[in-house]
């Protein structure tokens, strides 16, 4: 490599920086892509480190058990409910309800109901707000309590109160305290009688939603609803974490006999149903990366143009080296050298601009992207190896020409 | 052994009736130490004799030794090295790379020969000062002018010690004290470094600077004669009316007057088209 000399290089970062403009708009395919690519790996990367941190956390004991799940081919997929799991509509009866609380070893169980509804708290609204009918025993079960007031402590539907999650008390009362205000549900008038604690608010976690939430009880909610609300998830919590699989199958099986055989159910413990979120995290990551990478195969193929318009520029500027003594391989790595500059120089930018963005996500949402070293090392490498496989093209046109012809263009 | 030896060479550029015959069948001997003025009218192969010399075109016939060698047989890279280390290129509108300051570029045939950065720009900076252009190695080709730009060319052309120095009109760009000023330095490498020069000129005064002129027509060599120091070639003085001017009147009267100047060759099969060379005698 005695022919890549310090000279080459600076040359190559000269004719980059003489041409500034033009070579940002070069780059700027392989901005896009690199930047995506490191994106769209680092949130990713930052959600699965926070599940995991959740299912180090307390409350992995939870129990869930969700309606329909789709068998595919023996593999047993529940659906994707990416965020919220409201978009399940399926059966989960009462009896399912008695049927779980009366396994053994189960502690407690809860359904939980929900409804979109019109809610008013008197200095806001949410024109479709979530209404979660529950238990009284939800807090224990979800390792979570009130922070102001009471929770609800009524099974029957003569009770008029709500508790209100963190995020829904901010929003809809403000300043103002809402502990015994009225907030009207759909017109209807009822009290507040508590504020629940901030759930931990991490992404792919349906506890998230619960911040914005109003809690009534479950049987309110179905008088509200005049019976037509559905279960979408009961919660059940075991009477020793350590049992917490063995409770899992228990429930399946009573349900199962419940259901007449026929699975349209699934249970899981919490690891379990956090681990399905991460296998849906993976695909989509899996896809978005392809997608980010379609982009810098094409920040390559601009790279080739403008290096093939560049070559027919200078050929006279090729000519005169080659005729004082330029080696066609000295002209090939000159040019070479040049589409590196550009492609890894896009590289940076766009690592520059990831790590930019990461920092606004983690300080203006809930996400919190990790960049790994490794994936840095990787897209520079592989920005690299865009600018030799694009470059070469361009080169060998420059290497290959004919001094006096490269000589006689102007 | 003579330094260049060209035998029968000929340079011929297009197909079946477009063919044009730029060198044809030339024989030219050139030994170590000469100072040789090339001369004759525009399109008579002046250049591409130039380019085949030094190396930068193959002749189509013919062949040609460097220092007794063929290279006929000689790869790209191999008769890149023989420019780099042996040959050093002169051309009429400098060729100075633009973005490069006149440093970089003098040190530029010693990059290629990959030598370390601090010592190329100062042997780089060493030929500088013998050309007289020092003081001016930050500049920028287009900060110069024509005759300093020339000068650094020479630097660049001289920088590797060549054993041949070849001048495609030189002067062609430059006024007339900047055409002395870059005679009398080849002279002065001529004689200090006992170099063999070949120049182009349509000048027949710069026939003074040479111990040989060649004249050429229509491809071929058509005389041949060697001069002493410091006086105008005698044929040369039949050549400078030969010298292009520009009204069409000229041009008319140069077509009849031309073919009185300068005898040309019995002519083969020659399909090569005539450049309109004009006489000033002619136009009086």
């Amino acid at each position: 490599m005695r022919s890549i000399t310090k000279g080459q290089i600076k040359a190559a970062f000269d004719a980059v920086k003489h041409t500034k403009i033009r070579s940002f708009w070069t780059m700027l395919g392989i901005i896009i892509g690199v930047t995506s690519v490191i994106l769209v790996i680092s949130i990713s990367e930052g959600v699965k480190q926070q599940i995991d941190g959740q299912i180090n956390q307390s409350g992995n004991d939870v129990i869930t058990i969700q309606p329909a799940s789709i068998n595919v081919g023996g593999s047993s997929l529940p659906k994707l409910d990416l965020l919220s799991g409201l978009n399940i509509t399926g059966s989960l009866s009462h009896s399912d309800i008695a049927r779980v609380s009366n396994t053994k070893g189960v502690a407690e169980a809860t359904p939980l109901s929900a409804m979109t509804a019109k809610i008013r708290g008197n200095q806001s609204f949410y024109s479709s707000g979530l209404v979660i009918g529950t238990y009284p025993n939800f807090p224990n079960i979800i390792d979570n309590s009130v922070k102001d007031g009471g929770f609800l402590t009524s099974y029957s539907h003569n009770s008029n109160n709500v508790v209100l999650g963190d995020q829904a008390a901010a929003d809809l009362f403000k300043e103002s305290d809402p502990i015994g205000l009225p907030l009207l549900i759909n017109g209807r008038t009822y009290n507040v009688i508590g504020i629940m604690h901030s759930f931990p608010a991490t992404p792919l976690s349906s506890s998230s939603v619960f911040n914005k939430a109003i809690f009534i009880s479950y049987a309110n909610s179905e008088s509200l609803t005049n019976n037509t609300i559905t279960t979408y998830r009961i919660l059940a919590k075991p009477k020793k974490s350590s049992q917490t699989a063995a409770v899992t199958k228990l429930i399946y099986h009573n349900l199962l006999i419940g259901h007449g055989g026929q699975a349209d159910f699934t249970v899981l413990d919490q690891s379990q149903s956090l681990a399905d979120n991460s296998n849906v995290l993976n695909l989509t990551t899996r896809l978005i990366i392809i997608v980010a990478s379609i982009s810098l195969l094409v920040g390559g193929i601009g790279i080739m143009n403008v290096m093939l318009v560049s070559v027919t520029e200078r050929m006279h500027e090729i000519g005169i080296r080659k005729a004082i003594g330029a080696t066609n391989s000295q002209i090939l790595n000159q040019f070479l050298l040049e589409s590196i500059m550009l492609s890894v120089v896009g590289g940076f930018i766009g690592i520059i601009l990831a790590v930019f963005i990461d920092v606004i996500l983690r300080l203006f949402s809930n996400l919190n992207p990790v960049i790994n070293i490794e994936v840095v090392i990787i897209v520079c490498l592989v920005s690299a190896l865009i600018g030799i496989v694009f470059g070469s093209i361009p080169a060998l046109k420059a290497a290959r020409k004919d001094p006096v012809d490269a000589l006689r263009a102007e | 052994m003579a330094l260049i030896k060209l035998e029968g060479v000929s340079k011929l550029y297009g197909f079946g009736d477009a063919t044009t015959v730029a060198l044809d069948e030339v024989n030219l001997v050139i030994e170590k130490g000469e100072f040789i003025a090339v001369m004759g009218p525009s399109g008579s192969g002046k250049s591409t004799l130039m380019h085949v010399i030094g190396l930068i075109d193959r002749p189509s016939n013919g062949r040609y030794m460097f220092e007794g060698r063929s290279v006929a047989r000689l790869k790209p890279d191999q008769s890149a090295k023989l420019r780099r280390d042996s040959i050093g290129f002169i051309f009429q509108s400098f060729n100075l790379l633009n973005r490069l300051t006149i440093l970089e570029n003098v040190a530029l045939p010693l990059a290629y020969k990959g030598m370390s950065l601090s010592k190329r720009y100062k042997q780089a900076s060493a030929v500088l000062e013998r050309v007289g252009i020092q003081s001016r190695e930050y500049f920028y080709p287009y900060q110069l002018s024509g005759g300093q730009a020339q000068c650094a060319s020479i630097a660049r052309a001289l920088v590797n010690n060549p054993k041949l120095i070849i001048a495609d009109e030189p002067t062609g760009n430059l006024d007339s004290s900047g055409s002395r000023l870059v005679m009398e330095l080849l002279t002065e490498i001529h004689k200090t470094a006992n170099t063999t020069i070949i120049f182009v000129t349509h000048n027949p005064e710069l026939t003074r600077y040479a111990s040989r002129v060649v004249y050429m027509h229509d491809g071929a060599i058509i005389h041949d004669e060697k001069t002493a120091f410091g006086s105008v070639a005698p044929r040369a003085r039949q050549v400078l009316y030969t010298l292009p001017v520009k009204t069409v009147e000229d041009d008319l009267a140069g077509v009849s007057a031309l073919m009185k100047a300068i005898p040309s060759k019995p002519s083969r099969h020659r399909t090569k088209k005539k450049r309109k060379v004009v006489s000033r005698k002619a136009a009086k």
